[in-house]
């Protein structure tokens, strides 16, 4: 059902989902909702499937005109959420109503907003995913960001409160790595600096990753390695030393140098830091890393990050306005 | 065999550290030996030029079980193995403005006939794809035809092109930016998301260019349009 109409679509927001599994061998970037995190957690306070696409949207939220009544919630960065004139926090299941504006603002807390919405967007499948792909133009909303006029469509569904609303997170610097490929080419001086330093996050960073800054990692059998294929958080590190973070939208092959690899329990946390931001980088070994993410995805299934919802203004909005409009105030 | 872990839920296996054909088809039989068994928890495995990754759920199977189970592998009794791959024949149109770079083999004593030919005469051994979604890492080039990269990369290379760029010959799926000399293009799409398979080929197939002219390449493109066209696949047993 067409849900939606775009007003303004933000500065880079796309539909996902949890991205596009089994295409590497054939060059497809799995893509996906980068703060799995939160996409996972949006979906499970409106009752969707695990794997439901959400909006996606980089640093500023966007309007949307409401079509048909359903209910939203915004997990990930903290931004005002607004329908029509009444603010609303992040976290929250929100009943919306046809002909209301529904705007999300700029992230006050960190860097991606994930919109959710009873039963998930609804946009075709291409190779078992939602997901978008901007650079190969294939998956979620035509292959692309939104554009003003674009008309969503959603799922639908009955929605069941469960009278819970996500937590805010409240997160350090720190970025746990896992040594790489080629993590014995760097100089223990390179590795010093690797662990000691912190790195800035550079306006240059992208779904495809994040261009860090800061002090240079040389390799010293040189930077460039046949091309093999690239994981997720793979840090990679051209000549000019400075380390590259390949995220979702990554090419799958790639030749340089490896120092190391995020640990995947880190993810959330680290696509949330928006550009200029510091991130300092500890060791982890990869079995306990292993144990790490295992704990963090059973935390989201369990429920853990959620809290009581003790205000249900947000969701009983239809009688609340009945109610207004029978007193007529 | 070297057998190694940079993240939570892969497993890296390396074999040799140079480009061959021997290593690939060492990969491709490893792959083939690992979805026969079909273990419990692999989710994917990518091949690329000396190594093989094998993605897992984590909570499935553990990464420490997976290392155990490949070195019980011989990869020798292995290499015996006969398996079956793909010929792909890729129709091209050399030159014109599908190929704006085919004169410039002149400067290396080449007519843009004996480009066509040399080109369009070998077999090329699919290494592995990557850089975009179906590009595929082509091994087998004649070294006459080997040319450097352009100084200055086009801005947009339409989806289909075919070129050279340095030891490499290859095809673009998708319109992108590059430096690649253009020696022509093909009317077959080379991902289509209603094809099955979306992408053609994988590692360890080969692909062979024959060269057509534009009419053909017209009658091509109209075949792909109103959906009747069938790429000529053949199927072979390697020894």
């Amino acid at each position: 059902m067409m849900t939606f109409k775009v007003v303004d679509p933000g500065l880079f927001s796309t539909v996902q989902d949890a991205g596009r599994t089994g295409y590497q061998a054939y060059g497809f970037s799995p893509s996906g909702a980068m703060d799995y995190r939160a996409h996972k957690l949006v979906n499970k306070l409106l009752g969707n499937d695990e794997n439901a696409a959400v909006l996606e949207m980089t640093l500023h939220g966007v309007t949307l005109e409401v079509l048909k009544e359903t209910v939203i919630a915004t997990a990930g960065a903290e931004a005002e959420i607004m329908v029509d004139d009444v603010s609303y926090g992040s976290g929250l299941p929100i009943r919306v109503m046809r002909g209301e504006r529904l705007k999300i603002g700029k992230c006050q807390r960190g860097a991606r907003i994930y919109l959710g919405v009873a039963g998930g967007f609804d946009v075709p499948e291409v190779l078992g995913s939602r997901s978008t792909h901007t650079r190969s133009g294939i998956g979620g909303f035509k292959g692309r960001t939104l554009k003003a006029g674009d008309v969503l469509r959603t799922v639908g569904g009955e929605f069941q409160n469960t009278m819970k609303k996500i937590k805010s997170f409240e997160e350090d610097d720190i970025i746990r790595i896992i040594p790489g490929q080629q993590y014995e080419r760097f100089s223990d001086d390179a590795r010093e600096k690797l662990f000691n330093s912190g790195y800035e996050i550079t306006k240059d960073s992208d779904r495809m990753g994040f261009r860090l800054s800061g002090p240079e990692l040389t390799a010293e059998d040189g930077h460039d390695v046949l091309s093999e294929p690239t994981q997720l958080g793979s840090i990679q590190v051209p000549k000019n030393g400075q380390p590259i973070i390949l995220l979702n939208d990554r090419q799958t092959a790639g030749g340089y140098a490896r120092i190391a690899t995020v640990a995947l329990a880190d993810i959330p946390k680290l696509v949330q830091k928006p550009p200029g931001e510091k991130i300092i980088f500890k060791e982890i070994d990869v079995d306990e890393a292993a144990e790490e993410y295992k704990k963090e995805l059973e935390r989201i299934r369990s429920g853990e990050y959620f809290e009581p919802l003790t205000d249900f203004t947000s969701v009983r909005r239809r009688t609340a306005l009945k109610i207004t409009k029978l007193m007529g105030v | 065999m070297d057998i190694k872990r940079y993240s939570e839920n892969a497993v890296t296996v390396y074999i040799g550290d140079e480009i061959s054909e021997t290593v690939n088809k060492t990969l491709v039989n490893l792959k083939n030996e690992l979805e026969n068994r079909g273990t419990d928890g692999v989710t994917e495995i990518v091949i690329s030029y000396t190594s093989l990754i094998i993605y897992f759920d984590l909570f499935k199977v553990r990464g420490e079980e997976l290392e155990a189970l490949l070195k019980e592998i011989d990869l020798e009794a292995l290499e015996g193995q006969p398996f079956e791959y793909k010929l792909i024949e890729i129709p091209v149109c050399y030159g014109g403005e599908f190929g704006p770079d085919l004169d410039r083999f002149e400067e290396d004593g080449l007519s843009p006939e004996e480009v066509v030919e040399m080109h369009s005469g070998t077999e090329y051994l699919v290494y592995m794809l990557g850089f975009m979604p179906g590009f595929p890492y082509l091994g087998g080039l004649d070294e006459k035809l080997f040319k450097d990269r352009l100084d200055n990369p086009r801005t947009s290379i339409p989806a289909g092109s075919v070129g050279i760029g340095g030891k490499q010959t290859g095809m673009y799926p998708f319109t992108s930016p590059g430096g690649w000399n253009l020696l022509g293009r093909t009317p077959v799409p080379l991902f289509d998301e209603e094809r099955e398979p979306s992408i053609l080929y994988e590692a360890g197939d080969r692909i062979i260019f024959k060269s057509i002219d534009e009419d053909e390449y017209k009658a091509i493109e109209q075949q792909v349009a109103d959906g009747v066209y069938e790429v000529n696949i053949t199927r072979r047993e390697a020894e």
